[in-house]
């Protein structure tokens, strides 16, 4: 019916193909062991919530409304104790190995309780996130040690990611506006290092984490091709905390200012600098907006699931009010006007858990967690005892030519093509999942009506949590416009994104 | 309407505007703390010294006799800063408009003739709800010519500052509500701590239980709902013009952030998706200034189904805030959603106000049904 060449170069029309049906490559190529996974994972989010976040978590959003300067340290001690900090590290860097693949389930379970709790986790990875898209493993390997040794001493050892800057929100997150923004958390090369002044803000989870991800620029005018990526632990000289910001939801997850004042950060904190990248072979411009790619496309997917998380939240609560409501002598939920209402909540629900998950597809195939997603990396690392995989991998991972081929690989062999993908579906991933959260918290709180406005029902803090998502990663305004750069416009050559000059 | 009369609504409104602008604004923030913080008692009696607690009041029973014109305007430019001395006027005024449906005129004289302050002259009501669709309304018991309530209400707007309230009950072996008048203070009257809610935290509700606490019928029994669906019909607006003030204020702050704030080289205000956002934000503003101002129009000449059009202004301006609100926060970024900015509690007080006289969607469907009947 049509010959093969036919059908590849009908294929590669746009719509691509591989553009658009990331799960039917990817379901193919995953390995089997992955589904067991992700019962797995939410299995333990149900659990946590049942224990611990469901009885505490208005209690606790309360007790941030009375002090908020109170700092969640019992939970963030609960989930260590319970390895959540540690479960998706792979086993080769001491951690327990499950699947990154998996951490979107996991954070949709957690976010389907509270927002915030599952932020005190989520925010971690972030941080994980960036550290490996420098794939520098000789650091995150130490770094990763850190945190596992955190967990075996019951002192937690969490990461953050620094990006975000008081005049630079957009122009810190996005390399085409580096050059034009108002980035000023300047890196001076100096002898052993780089010495940091500057400071960021929105930092989430910044007082409570131990190792934080920063970038900075080492020119503050040429920022696209002068960042450098690197890991600042707390009590390092030069470097504070600022005030907690005053938040209108995700109380507990604190947003904090981190200050750096000729702050000496040595060789060997040094992720990535501007002299690694230029030893790939894309220009150093192409190479940091890569490492943004890898970034965005994780951690987007995750805000997605956050999203969703929300979503369906509120949509349970209302469902829950429905049931248990008598208007005009019938049950809420009986009145057929609920049950379009309650239909539609629940549409948003399964259609934005669809977007994460093939955004989660194409991080398994294009992304952050390829690598670990390869059959053989996979089956080792999943099936080996972490201790026989520490002992073979570990010399390796602290040799500088280990980071060297796996950059090589993760940036010179990942296609232009993989880059858009992954990055596209991630900002679409987390536009439809948080605006999804938005809509359903507004619906419940309408289903609902004087009950819904009351903290002690719950869905006005699900209310106030979900707005966050459509802030972070990336305002959804920016999101909907890396989508289409990503996914629409890479096929219209005369079309620039994020280049605009409006007369 | 006289020249007089807009001319006296110009200076209600501006009065209105300074005091927003110069007492509200600039504590929003430590008055949004409420109850983990202190209650503004000074702003409110400032506010009641300016007579907008009495402006519906006839001017015989101590009042301002405006129109509701007056007090939306008043609304409007107090929302705009802080809407929870709104929801305070609103709640008030919608307890005053149902004293005067039920005939009670003379206890509103005396409210106003006795009141040292604005704490003895307000008077408490369940302003977030149609106390028909309510279950489980205390219950009404009578004994030489004397009622007793019992039982539990929820949500009792401003029931732990006033002295006096409201409340909607059924009389033993009537189907129908009745309305009473409660003294809050009596030992039979037992009030729970501030209830934490979503927005207006300056306007507090607590709830209310009830052991035999003696309440004085307000008109005749079991015509509650009647009273009340001809105080809301017109209080209805007095909340749309909440929600106008709130949008208002919601737009000059996007405004004012997006003409200063520079990202990626430009102003946001040059970016065209923010232009179109803002756009679409003030289009909103303008129609629901547009509705809001006719629907006082048909209020004040009682134009035929002046009722309908007041219900459908506030079903569209309902609609157009909340996703309002959601914009201003996002066209300020992060910072939108912190406190120092006043974008975060516009969202919150949103939600709160279109709770406001009951459930929106059975509302709506009450609205169709008198076309399809």
């Amino acid at each position: 019916m049509i010959s093969r060449s036919e059908l590849n170069v009908l294929m590669d029309r746009e719509p691509k193909f591989d553009d658009i049906m990331i799960s039917f490559r990817a379901i193919a190529k995953q390995p089997k062991g992955i589904n067991k996974e992700l019962k797995q994972v939410i299995a333990i989010a149900r659990k946590f919530n049942e224990e611990v976040i469901r009885p505490g978590s208005l209690a606790l959003d309360r007790k941030m409304h009375e002090t908020p300067d109170h700092l969640a340290w019992d939970y963030v001690r609960e989930a260590n104790k319970r390895g959540f900090y540690t479960m998706f590290i792979p086993k080769m860097f001491g951690g327990e190995g499950y699947s990154l693949t998996a951490v979107a389930y996991f954070l949709e379970e957690l976010s389907s309780s509270c927002g915030a709790v599952a932020n005190i986790v989520g925010v971690h990875y972030l941080g994980i996130v960036m550290m490996f898209s420098s794939w520098n493993l000789k650091i995150c390997n130490r770094i990763c040690a850190d945190v596992i040794k955190g967990q075996k001493n019951g002192e937690p050892c969490l990461l953050s990611l620094a990006m975000t800057e008081p005049d630079a929100g957009t122009d810190s997150q996005n390399v085409e506006f580096m050059d034009t923004g108002s980035l000023a958390c300047h890196a001076q090369k100096v002898k052993g290092g780089y010495k940091v002044t500057g400071n960021k803000i929105f930092i989430s989870m910044g007082h409570m984490s131990t190792w934080h991800i920063v970038h900075a620029y080492t020119d503050l005018k040429r920022g696209s091709d002068n960042t450098v990526m690197l890991a600042v632990k707390k009590g390092t000289q030069g470097f504070s905390f600022g005030k907690k910001e005053k938040k209108m939801g995700q109380k507990a997850c604190p947003a904090s200012e981190l200050i750096f004042k000729d702050c000496v950060i040595p060789d060997e904190n040094v992720c990535f600098s501007k002299e690694d990248m230029a030893k790939l072979k894309r220009r150093v411009k192409d190479t940091n907006a890569q490492v943004f790619a890898y970034i965005w496309a994780a951690s987007r997917t995750s805000v997605g699931a956050f999203g969703v998380g929300t979503a369906r939240a509120a949509f349970e609560e209302a469902l829950d009010y429905a049931t248990k409501t008598m208007i005009d002598g019938q049950r809420l939920v009986d009145h057929e006007w609920c049950q379009s209402l309650l239909g539609d909540m629940y549409k948003n629900v399964l259609l934005s858990r669809l977007a994460y998950t093939e955004a989660g597809y194409a991080n398994g195939l294009h992304g952050i967690w390829m690598v670990m997603n390869v059959k053989p990396m996979y089956l080792m690392n999943r099936y080996l005892p972490k201790a026989l995989i520490s002992w073979f991998m570990k010399p390796f991972l602290n040799l500088g030519l280990t980071t060297t081929v796996f950059r090589k690989i993760c940036f010179d062999m990942q296609s232009d093509d993989a880059v858009n993908r992954v990055d596209g579906w991630g900002s679409f991933a987390k536009v439809v999942g948080t605006d999804a959260g938005i809509q359903n918290a507004r619906l419940a709180m309408e289903i609902m009506g004087h009950a819904g406005v009351r903290q002690d029902r719950r869905v006005e803090k699900i209310l106030r949590d979900s707005k966050l998502f459509q802030i972070y990663e990336g305002t959804n305004e920016i999101n909907r416009l890396n989508l289409f750069k990503r996914l629409v416009a890479k096929a219209l050559p005369q079309t620039e994104v994020f280049s605009e000059t409006n007369p | 309407m006289t020249e007089s009369a807009h001319k006296e609504i110009k200076m209600i409104e501006k009065a209105a505007r300074e005091f927003s602008k110069k007492v509200l604004a600039p504590e929003r923030e430590e008055n949004d703390a409420f109850p983990f913080g202190p209650f503004f008692n000074t702003a409110l009696e400032k506010a009641y010294g300016l007579d907008f607690f009495h402006l519906n009041l006839p001017e015989n029973l101590g009042g301002m006799g405006q129109s509701i014109r007056a007090l939306c305007r008043v609304m409007d430019q107090i929302c705009r800063e802080d809407s929870s001395l709104g929801g305070i006027i609103f709640t008030n005024t919608l307890s005053q408009s149902i004293l005067l449906e039920t005939g009670s005129e003379s206890r509103l004289q005396s409210l106003a003739e006795k009141a040292t302050g604005v704490f003895d002259f307000i008077v408490a009501f369940p302003s977030l709800t149609n106390p028909h669709d309510l279950t489980d309304l205390p219950k009404a018991q009578v004994k030489n010519d004397v009622f007793t309530l019992s039982g539990h209400l929820d949500y009792l707007v401003l029931g732990g500052m006033a002295k006096q309230a409201i409340i909607p009950a059924c009389i033993d072996g009537n189907k129908e509500y009745s309305l009473f008048l409660v003294n809050l203070d009596s030992p039979d009257v037992v009030r729970s701590e501030p209830i934490m809610s979503h927005g207006l935290h300056a306007c507090p509700a607590v709830d209310v239980t009830f052991s035999f606490a003696e309440g004085f019928l307000l008109g005749e029994a079991g015509k509650g709902d009647g009273y009340f669906t001809k105080a809301s019909e017109t209080m209805q607006l007095a909340a749309s013009a909440m929600l106008l003030g709130v949008m208002k204020g919601s737009w000059d702050e996007a405004m004012s952030y997006c003409g200063s704030r520079v990202q990626g080289g430009r102003k946001l205000k040059d970016w065209s998706t923010m232009q179109m956002k803002l756009a679409d934000m003030v289009i909103q503003v303008h129609v629901a200034d547009m509705l809001v101002e006719r629907a006082c129009q048909a209020v004040e000449n009682q134009e035929k189904d002046w009722q309908n059009l007041v219900k459908a202004a506030a079903f569209h301006i309902q609609s157009a805030a909340t996703q309002l609100v959601t914009e201003g926060i996002q066209a300020l970024g992060g910072v939108g959603y912190m406190k120092d900015f006043g974008q975060e509690k516009r969202f919150r007080d949103a939600g709160q106000i279109q709770t406001m006289l009951g459930h929106t969607h059975i509302k709506k469907l009450r609205f169709i049904k008198q076309f399809l009947n």
